[in-house]
C-alpha cells in the first residue's frame, strides 16, 4: 500500500490499485448479494473457450503437484516425507483457494482463513506485504487445525500487483509445547502450554527466512532440525508455485489469469451443488457421536481434572438444489483441555472427508467451501468464545465429531443405489503415540508416531472394510518402515501385528486394526502418552453393524524384560486378545497399566519398559447374523476374530481341527442363529416402553456424571438443542441437568 | 546384398515376442511371434525366423555372425502379477509375521489415479506372496547401530525351519531387522537351516536379505527379496532354455538380460530381481547411447505410447536412478532408471464430466486398442487417436501401414455427440482442443521434470519416440526453447533399439551410513577407510559375477558412486565419485562439494543445510565390460528438396481453427539432408510424424529428424 501525498489517496497492492481489504470486502459483498463467487453469472472464459480454461487449470494444478513432489524431498520428517503430510495451494489475492496439490487436503481452507486474517488486519500497511516476503502461521484461532500444522505463505506479485498467494503446510514432529510431542496435552490453556505459535508472522524477506526467525524457531521446539527443514520444504514449494504462476501469466496474459481464477472458484461451487444433487437424497440426517475425556484422576492441570465427554450432535441437511448444511447445534462447551477446535479445523475436517467420499477429484477448490455451510455454535468446543483455549490435539474431538457425516452420506448413497460408495464410518485414529526425552543418540528430542495414519476402514454395503491403511484425515495412510521409525524413537518394535477383534462386526465387517509393542531402549527416560478412546465407541456401525472395538491401555514399567532376554525366555511380541494377554502372561513388572483408561497424560518410562500402541478397526455394516459362515471361518483362521466372539456375535458353532484350523458347523450355526434371533425378540420391548423407562431415568437424573455434565453443557449453550431434547423425551419445560 | 546380423534384441511380452536384429550397417529388421510361456525359447526362435525372412535368411544362417544378444521380457512380472511363483517359506524377526498382511498402507493405493487415491472405498491390499501360515518369526533384535539387543533364540530357528520344511516349501527367505547393518543373526539362521535340512535330508535354497539386498528399509527390502525368490529365480530356467536355443541355432554369444539399473547382466547373475522391469527403460538407454554418438550431454527422453507418457532425463550423459521404486504395487529396494510415467497416451479416453461440464482426459485408456474409429473394438468413448483422425493428422487407410482401416466418420459422430455438443463447440474445434490439452499436459510434465532438476529446457535436447511420439512432438515442445528436438525415424522401435545399446554391467549397492560432520560425526579419514572398504567389497562382488562369464578383472571398467544426504533427511541423492579409493581428505571434501552443488541445483537455493552435516548412506559400484552396440545408419546427405517419390500427396488438416493443406510424405523415401516444411505429415507404417505449420524438419545422415522453427530462406545456416 502506498500513499500518494499530493492526492491523499491510498494505492493498494491489489488489482487496479485497490487495497486487499477493498478487494476482500467487494468479494464478500458480491457473494452475499448474488450467492455467486464474485457475483459471476456467466463463466465467460469457460463457455467461450472451454479448452483454454482446462489448459490453464491443468497448468496450475501441475505446478502445485510438481512443487509438492520436489519439496517433499527436502523434509527430514517421516511424517512429511513418508506419510505425505504436506500440501500446497494457490489462492486469489483475497485468499480463496483456486487449486491444490495432492497430499493432505485438510488445509485448503485453513490457509485461506490465515490470508483473510492478514488482509482484515491490514497487513498491507503493517508489516507490509512486499515481493519476496514470507509469512508463517500455525495459530488455530486465526486459521489452522492445531499448531503442529505450520503454514508458509508467500505473495505472488506481477508487475507491482498482487496476483495471489502460494501456501504450503506440513505437520511438525514437535511444537515446543509444555510437554513433548506435536499434539501434546495436559495444559489447561494455550498459554503457556501450547508451545511455539507463529500467528501470521512475517518470517522472511527476499525469498529467504529471517535469521532471527530461524533462531527463535530453533530455541522454541525440541526437534529444531525437523522444524527448520520443513520450513525450507514449504518455502521451496511456494517459490516453485510462484515461478509456475508467473510463467503462466506471461504466456496467457494477466487478464485471462484473473478471469480464470474467479471462474474456477465459481465453477467449483456449481460443480459441488451438482454433485450433491447427483449423489444424495435431500433431507435431514442426524448422527451424533461422543468421546470421553477421563481426566478426573490424571496428573493434569487442576482445571482439567474431571471426567467429562465431548458431544457432537451432527445434523446434515441436504437441500433440493444441492445445499449442504452441517450443523453442530447442541455441541457442548469448550473445555480446559487441548481438544478444542476453532472453526478453521472444522472446515479442515469437512474438506478432508468430502474429498475422500463425495468429491474425490483434483478439481476441488474454495468453490466447494462456498457451496457448503457449517453451523458452529459460539462458545462450544467447535467455536470457542475464549481466545486462550488450548487446541494442540483438536483432532481428538474432530475425528469422532465427524463420524456422523460419513454415516449420513452413506445412508444417502445407499438410498440412491450407490452401494459401493457406502462406508459404515471410520474409527478414531488412535492410539496416538507421542512423547520425548533424551533419545538414543543422546539428544533431547520429541516424536509423534504416525502409524495412526493406518486404521481399518469402515465396511461398505458390498464388502468388508480394508485393514490398516487409512486415516480419517488422510485416505493415503501408510504406517512407514520400522527401520525408519526407530531412527527417531528410542523404542524398539518387539512386534507389529494384526490385532484380533478390532474390526466392527457385521454382515460386512470393518477393516481390522493392528498393534505395535514397543520397548524403551538406549535411553534412561522417555515420556509417553496414550491417546484414544477406551470407554466410548466411535464411528458407530451402520444398518445393524457394530462399531470397531474401542481401545485400551496396556503398559508395563519396571519390567523383567532384561532378565527374560538374557535367559532367552519368551517375551511378548504383542498383546493379542486382551482376554488372554500375552504381555500379562509373559512379563512381570512393578507398575502395570492395563485398563480402559486409553486417554492419559504422559508417564515416565525407563529402559526395558513396555508400551502397547493399538490401532483401531473400522465399523461394520449389517447384522452379523447375516455374515457368510465361510467369512467367519476365514476371520477365525486369519486371527482377526476370537472364537468366543464367533459364537456370541456371529452365532457360529465352531470346531478346531488337528491342524489348528477352525471350521464352522453350518447346520448347528444356523440353529444357533435362530436361537439368538428368538432371544432378541424376547429381550426386545416396544420403543415407546423403552423410552418411558429411560425418561424416568432422565427425570431422576440417574445418569453417570460425565454424560450428565456433557448434556448439561449442551442445554445451557443452546436453547434450540435443549428444546429438542426436552421435546424428544417429553420433559417439562423447566427441565435441566443439575 | 547379403546382411551380416550383428546384434539380436529380444522383447518377450505377455502375448507377443518381438525380435530386433541389427546388421553391421545399422540396418535392422523386426520380427514377431506368439510368446510361448511354457518354453519361451520356441517363441524366440519363431520370432527371429519371422524377422530374418525380410533379409531372406534363416536363423541358422544369421545367428553364427551375431556377437551380442539381449533379452528383456515380462515373464517374471507376469509370474508375480498372477501369483504363480515358488512356494516359499519366510523367517522374519519375531513380531513381524504379519508383514505381508499389513504391508505398508501405501501398497493399498499404489498405481491408482489421483481420484482413487483419495477415494478411500477403492483401496485394497495385495494378495500376499506367502500366506501367513508359511511365515515364522524368531526372537532376536539388532538395532539401527548394528548392536545385538536381543540375541537370536536359536531354538526358535530350528523349529521354524522344521515347520516350514514340513510344509514342503521350495525355498526359505530370511529378512531380519537391520541385517544390512549386522548380518550375524541371518548368517546364524542359515547355519541352523542347513543343519535342519541335512538332518531331514531335504535341500531347498535359502535367500538372505543381508546377502542379496543389504540396504536399509525393512519392508521394501523384504519385497525385493521375495520377488527375487518368488518370481525371479524361477525364471532362470527360461533364460537357460533361450540360451540353449540360441546355441542350437548356431549362435556363439551369451544372452544378457536387461536390468533395472540400465545395464545388462548375465543369466547366471546372482540376483535376477533387477530384471523384473526392463521394457520401458530401453528407450532411455537408447537415448543415452544416441547422446554419446551425437555428442549431446543433456537429453529429455519422451516416450508417448498408447496408455502412458514416459519421460526420463539424461544429464551430463547419465540417466538418474531411483532407489525405492514401485513395481506391480510393490515398493522395492532396487536401483531403477528413473522414469516418470503419466497415465496419458494416444489411447487415453476423452470424456466430458456431466457434473461440471468439463473435459476429462483419462485416467483410463483403451490400452492396446485404438478408439471408436475401429469399430471392432466396441468402444464408446473416443480416444486421443480418434481426435487425431478427425483432424486429418492420422490417415484412416494407413494405420499400421494399412493393416487396420479406421472409420473416420464414426469418430466424427462420436466426438460430436459426446464432446463437442456438450461443450458447445464444433467437432473439429473440440478434437483440436482435446489434442492441445493432451499435448499441453505432456508439455507441463516435461517442463516440470527439467525445472525440477534445476535446469531449463535450453540446456536439453528433447528426444521423442514411441508410436505416438512423432505425432505429438510438435505440440509438446511448442513454445519451449529446447536446444534441439530430435525424432529418430525408427521411433516406434526405439525401445528395442535401446535395449541393444545397453552395457554389460553389474551394479551393487550397500547401505553404509557414514556421517561427515553433524551428530555422531566420524573422523574424515575413518569415513574414507570405511567407504573404501565398502567399495572394495562391492568391487569384489562385481568381479566374481564377471568371472562366471569368464571375463577377467582387467577388462572391467569400475565406476564408484555414493548416495548422500544431509543428516537427518530421508531423501538421498546419487552421484558418481571421481575416485574409488579415497587417499586424502581433499578427495572426501570433493565428494561433499559435489553433493552440495547437486542439492542446490535440484532443490531451491534456500534448502541447502550444511549445518546438519552429511551422511553417506550408500556405497555403489558398477562394473562395465564393453560390448558390441548397434551402429547408427549413416547415409550421404542429399539436398533440402525431398525427392518426388517421397511426396505421397496432400491432405486437408484442421489446425487450430483453420483448414490447412498438408504435404504427405513417405518416411522411408525421405533422404538425409531433406527439409520438410510444415505443415507436413510424414507417414511410416508404425508411426506418423507431424511437422507443425511454423516449423520444419530436417533429416540428418543418421536418419534422425530435427524439428525446429522454420528458417527464413535468407537466413544463413542449415545443418
Amino acid at each position: 500500500m502506498a500513499m500518494d501525498l499530493s492526492q491523499g489517496k491510498v494505492y493498494g497492492i491489489g488489482w487496479a490499485g485497490r487495497t486487499l481489504r477493498e478487494m476482500l470486502e467487494e468479494s464478500e459483498r458480491l457473494f452475499r448479494e448474488t450467492g455467486r463467487y464474485y457475483g459471476l453469472e456467466k463463466l465467460k472464459l469457460k463457455e467461450k473457450d472451454p479448452i483454454r480454461y482446462e489448459r490453464i487449470f491443468s497448468r496450475i494444478r501441475g505446478g502445485l503437484v510438481n512443487a509438492r513432489e520436489t519439496a517433499l524431498n527436502i523434509s527430514a520428517s517421516p511424517i512429511v516425507k513418508e506419510l505425505g503430510e504436506l500440501c500446497f495451494a494457490l489462492y486469489t489475492p483475497e485468499g480463496d483457494a483456486v487449486a491444490l496439490s495432492t497430499g493432505i487436503i485438510v488445509h485448503v481452507h485453513t490457509i485461506s482463513d490465515a490470508i483473510k486474517y492478514m488482509i482484515r488486519n491490514n497487513y498491507e500497511m503493517n508489516p507490509r506485504i512486499r515481493p519476496g516476503d514470507v509469512f508463517g502461521n500455525n495459530d488455530a484461532m486465526i486459521g489452522d487445525v492445531h499448531n503442529a500444522d505450520v503454514h508458509t505463505l508467500i505473495p505472488i506479485f506481477y508487475k507491482g500487483e498482487l496476483l495471489g498467494w502460494a501456501g504450503g503446510v506440513t505437520h511438525e514432529i514437535d511444537v515446543g509445547a509444555q510437554y513433548p510431542g506435536s499434539m501434546s496435552y495436559g495444559q489447561a490453556n494455550r498459554f503457556p502450554g501450547d508451545g511455539f505459535i507463529v500467528p501470521c508472522e512475517k518470517i522472511g524477506e527476499n525469498d529467504e527466512l529471517l535469521k532471527s526467525y530461524e533462531l527463535r524457531a530453533q530455541m522454541s521446539v525440541r526437534s529444531p532440525m525437523y522444524w527448520l527443514l520443513d520450513e525450507k520444504t514449504r518455502l521451496a514449494g511456494c517459490l516453485m508455485i510462484r515461478d509456475a504462476v508467473i510463467r503462466l501469466v506471461e504466456e496467457e496474459g494477466v487478464d485471462v489469469y484473473k478471469q480464470f481464477i474467479r471462474e474456477a472458484i465459481e465453477e467449483g461451487r456449481r460443480s459441488f451443488l451438482n454433485r450433491v444433487k447427483e449423489m444424495l437424497i435431500p433431507g435431514t440426517y442426524e448422527a451424533p457421536s461422543f468421546i470421553e475425556v477421563p481426566f478426573k484422576d490424571e496428573p493434569v492441570n487442576q482445571l482439567m481434572q474431571k471426567d467429562t465427554m465431548n458431544h457432537s450432535p451432527l445434523e446434515l441437511t441436504v437441500g433440493a438444489d444441492g445445499e449442504y448444511i452441517l450443523s453442530f447445534e447442541g455441541a457442548n462447551k469448550w473445555g480446559h483441555h487441548s481438544f478444542n477446535c476453532a472453526p478453521s479445523p472444522m472446515q479442515g475436517a469437512l474438506w478432508v472427508l468430502l474429498t475422500q467420499t463425495l468429491i474425490p477429484n483434483d478439481k476441488v477448490n474454495d468453490g466447494a467451501y462456498l457451496a457448503t455451510k457449517c453451523i458452529l455454535p459460539y462458545g462450544s468446543w467447535c467455536n470457542p468464545d475464549y481466545q486462550n483455549v488450548s487446541t494442540t490435539l483438536s483432532w481428538l474431538f474432530l475425528i469422532p465429531g465427524f463420524t456422523g457425516m460419513i454415516r449420513s452420506l452413506s445412508r444417502a448413497f445407499y438410498s440412491r443405489g450407490y452401494v459401493e460408495e457406502v462406508l459404515a464410518g471410520y474409527p478414531v485414529t488412535c492410539n496416538l503415540m507421542q512423547g520425548g526425552g533424551i533419545n538414543h543418540f543422546g539428544i533431547e528430542s520429541a516424536f509423534t508416531n504416525f502409524e495412526i495414519s493406518s486404521q481399518g476402514t469402515g465396511a461398505s454395503a458390498v464388502k468388508d472394510g480394508e485393514g490398516f491403511c487409512a486415516a480419517m484425515w488422510n485416505p493415503e495412510g501408510d504406517m512407514g518402515d520400522i527401520e525408519a521409525w526407530e531412527f527417531i524413537e528410542p523404542l524398539l518394535y518387539l512386534g507389529r501385528r494384526v490385532k484380533p477383534d478390532t474390526a466392527g462386526h457385521g454382515k460386512y465387517r470393518g477393516g481390522p486394526g493392528m498393534e505395535a509393542l514397543r520397548m524403551v531402549w538406549k535411553t534412561d527416560h522417555q515420556y509417553l502418552y496414550n491417546a484414544g478412546d477406551g470407554y466410548t465407541v466411535n464411528g458407530g456401525g451402520l444398518f445393524g453393524g457394530y462399531p470397531g472395538s474401542s481401545g485400551y491401555r496396556h503398559n508395563m514399567r519396571g519390567t523383567n524384560m532384561q532378565e527374560l532376554i538374557k535367559n532367552k525366555l519368551p517375551y511378548p511380541t504383542g498383546d493379542g486378545n486382551p482376554e488372554e494377554s500375552e504381555m500379562e502372561n509373559l512379563v512381570k513388572a512393578e507398575k502395570v497399566d492395563f485398563d480402559q483408561q486409553a486417554l492419559t497424560f504422559m508417564r515416565e518410562y525407563g529402559e526395558w519398559d513396555l508400551y502397547l500402541s493399538m490401532q483401531r478397526g473400522g465399523p461394520g455394516l449389517g447384522d452379523p447374523l447375516e455374515r457368510a459362515f465361510s467369512a467367519v471361518e476365514e476371520d477365525l483362521n486369519e486371527g482377526l476374530l476370537s472364537p468366543r466372539l464367533a459364537g456370541s456375535v456371529y452365532g457360529a458353532v465352531i470346531v478346531q481341527g488337528e491342524d489348528g484350523k477352525w471350521k464352522v458347523d453350518v447346520k448347528a450355526s444356523e440353529e444357533r442363529r435362530q436361537e439368538i434371533r428368538r432371544k432378541r425378540k424376547m429381550r426386545g420391548v416396544p420403543v415407546k416402553e423403552w423410552m418411558k423407562k429411560e425418561r424416568k431415568r432422565i427425570l431422576k437424573q440417574d445418569i453417570i456424571e460425565p454424560v450428565k455434565d456433557m448434556y448439561k453443557s449442551s442445554m445451557e449453550l443452546s436453547e434450540t438443542w435443549a428444546k429438542k431434547f426436552r421435546t424428544f423425551w417429553d420433559l417439562p419445560e423447566e427441565f435441566q441437568f443439575d | 546384398m547379403p546382411h551380416k546380423a550383428k546384434i539380436l534384441a529380444i522383447d518377450a511380452g505377455g502375448t507377443m515376442t518381438d525380435t530386433f536384429i541389427i546388421d553391421e550397417k545399422g540396418e535392422f529388421i523386426v520380427g514377431k511371434a506368439q510368446t510361448t510361456p511354457h518354453d519361451e525359447s520356441i517363441g524366440v526362435a519363431n520370432s527371429s525366423r519371422d524377422a530374418l525372412k525380410y533379409w531372406g535368411m534363416l536363423p541358422e544362417e544369421a545367428f553364427p555372425t551375431i556377437i551380442s544378444g539381449i533379452y528383456s521380457g515380462t515373464a517374471m512380472l507376469n509370474r508375480l502379477l498372477e501369483r504363480k511363483g515358488k512356494r516359499l517359506g519366510l523367517i522374519v524377526t519375531a513380531g513381524q509375521e504379519d508383514y505381508l498382511r499389513l504391508e505398508r498402507g501405501i501398497q493399498t493405493y499404489l498405481g491408482y489415479s489421483y481420484s482413487d487415491r483419495l477415494h478411500v472405498a477403492t483401496h485394497r491390499h495385495n494378495e500376499p506372496l506367502i500366506p501367513r501360515e508359511r511365515i515364522r518369526g524368531v526372537r532376536e533384535r539388532i538395532d539401527l547401530f548394528g548392536d545385538v539387543i536381543i540375541p537370536l533364540y536359536e531354538d526358535e530357528v530350528f523349529q521354524a525351519v522344521e515347520e516350514l520344511l514340513d510344509q514342503e516349501v521350495e525355498g526359505i527367505c530370511v529378512n531380519l531387522l537391520y541385517s544390512y547393518r549386522n548380518p550375524i543373526h541371518e548368517v546364524k539362521v542359515r547355519e541352523i537351516a542347513e543343519k535342519v535340512m541335512e538332518k531331514k535330508g531335504v535341500q531347498v535354497p535359502l535367500f538372505l536379505a543381508s546377502e542379496l539386498y543389504p540396504v536399509r528399509r525393512d519392508f521394501p527390502r523384504l519385497n525385493t527379496l521375495l520377488v527375487e525368490a518368488y518370481a525371479a529365480e524361477p525364471s532362470r530356467g527360461q533364460l537357460e532354455r533361450v540360451q540353449n536355443k540360441v546355441n542350437e541355432l548356431g549362435g556363439r554369444f551369451n544372452i544378457r538380460v536387461m536390468a533395472s539399473h540400465g545395464g545388462t547382466i548375465g543369466i547366471d547373475a546372482k540376483k535376477l530381481a533387477p530384471t523384473l522391469v526392463s521394457g520401458p527403460i530401453g528407450g532411455v538407454i537408447g537415448g543415452k547411447y544416441l547422446a554419446e554418438k551425437l555428442g549431446i550431454k543433456n537429453v529429455v527422453c519422451t516416450d508417448i505410447g498408447g496408455t502412458s507418457f514416459d519421460l526420463a532425463l539424461i544429464t551430463d550423459g547419465e540417466f538418474h536412478i531411483k532407489s525405492t521404486p514401485d513395481i506391480a504395487r510393490f515398493i522395492l529396494n532396487l536401483p531403477l532408471v528413473q522414469i516418470d510415467s503419466v497415465g496419458a497416451g494416444t489411447g487415453t479416453f476423452v470424456r466430458v464430466n456431466p457434473t461440471s461440464n468439463r473435459i476429462e482426459l483419462g485416467p483410463d485408456s483403451a490400452g492396446y486398442r485404438i478408439g471408436v474409429s475401429n469399430e471392432q473394438e466396441n468402444l464408446d468413448a473416443p480416444t486421443i487417436s480418434d481426435c487425431n483422425l478427425v483432424l486429418g493428422l492420422l490417415n484412416p487407410d494407413f494405420f499400421l501401414g494399412g493393416d487396420i482401416k479406421l472409420n473416420k466418420q464414426r469418430a466424427i459422430e462420436v466426438i460430436d455427440e459426446k464432446i463437442a455438443k456438450p461443450l458447445g463447440l464444433n467437432v473439429y474445434d473440440a478434437a483440436s482442443g482435446v489434442v492441445r490439452l493432451f499435448e499441453d499436459s505432456l508439455k507441463n510434465q516435461v517442463v516440470a521434470m527439467v525445472l525440477g532438476k534445476g535446469y531449463a529446457p535450453v540446456n536439453y535436447t528433447l528426444l521423442c519416440y514411441g508410436g505416438g511420439g512423432p505425432l505429438h512432438v510438435g505440440g509438446c515442445t511448442e513454445g519451449l526453447d529446447f536446444e534441439d528436438v530430435i525424432i529418430p525415424t525408427w521411433a516406434a522401435g526405439f525401445s528395442a533399439f535401446g535395449c541393444a545399446c545397453a552395457d554389460f554391467e553389474y551394479r551393487y549397492d550397500r547401505t553404509v551410513d557414514l556421517p561427515i560432520g553433524g551428530i555422531g560425526q566420524l573422523d574424515p579419514m575413518t569415513v574414507s577407510v570405511l567407504l573404501n572398504a565398502a567399495w572394495a567389497e562391492l568391487r569384489q562382488k562385481v568381479i566374481s559375477q564377471f568371472e562366471k562369464s569368464g571375463i577377467p578383472e582387467d577388462q572391467i571398467k569400475f565406476r564408484h558412486a555414493v548416495r548422500m544426504q544431509y543428516q537427518g533427511q530421508l531423501n538421498d541423492l546419487e552421484f558418481y565419485t571421481r575416485t574409488g579409493e579415497i587417499t586424502k581428505k581433499e578427495e572426501l571434501d570433493e565428494i561433499v562439494e559435489e553433493f552440495e552443488n547437486l542439492y542446490g541445483r535440484i532443490y531451491a537455493r534456500s534448502a541447502k543445510s550444511p549445518e546438519l552435516g552429511y551422511l553417506v548412506t550408500t556405497a555403489i559400484v558398477t562394473g562395465t565390460v564393453p560390448v558390441e552396440k548397434p551402429d547408427l545408419p549413416n547415409e550421404p546427405l542429399a539436398g533440402p528438396e525431398p525427392p518426388a517419390e517421397a511426396h505421397k500427396g496432400t491432405r486437408e488438416v484442421y489446425w487450430r481453427g483453420n483448414w490447412i493443406t498438408a504435404d504427405i510424405y513417405d518416411m522411408e523415401k525421405v533422404k538425409p539432408g531433406n527439409v520438410l516444411k510444415g505443415l507436413s505429415i510424414v507417414e511410416a507404417p508404425a508411426t506418423t510424424f507431424v511437422v507443425p505449420p511454423d516449423q520444419e524438419a530436417c533429416l540428418d545422415q543418421y536418419r534422425i529428424f530435427h524439428l525446429r522453427k522454420k528458417v527464413n530462406k535468407f537466413d544463413i545456416g542449415g545443418i
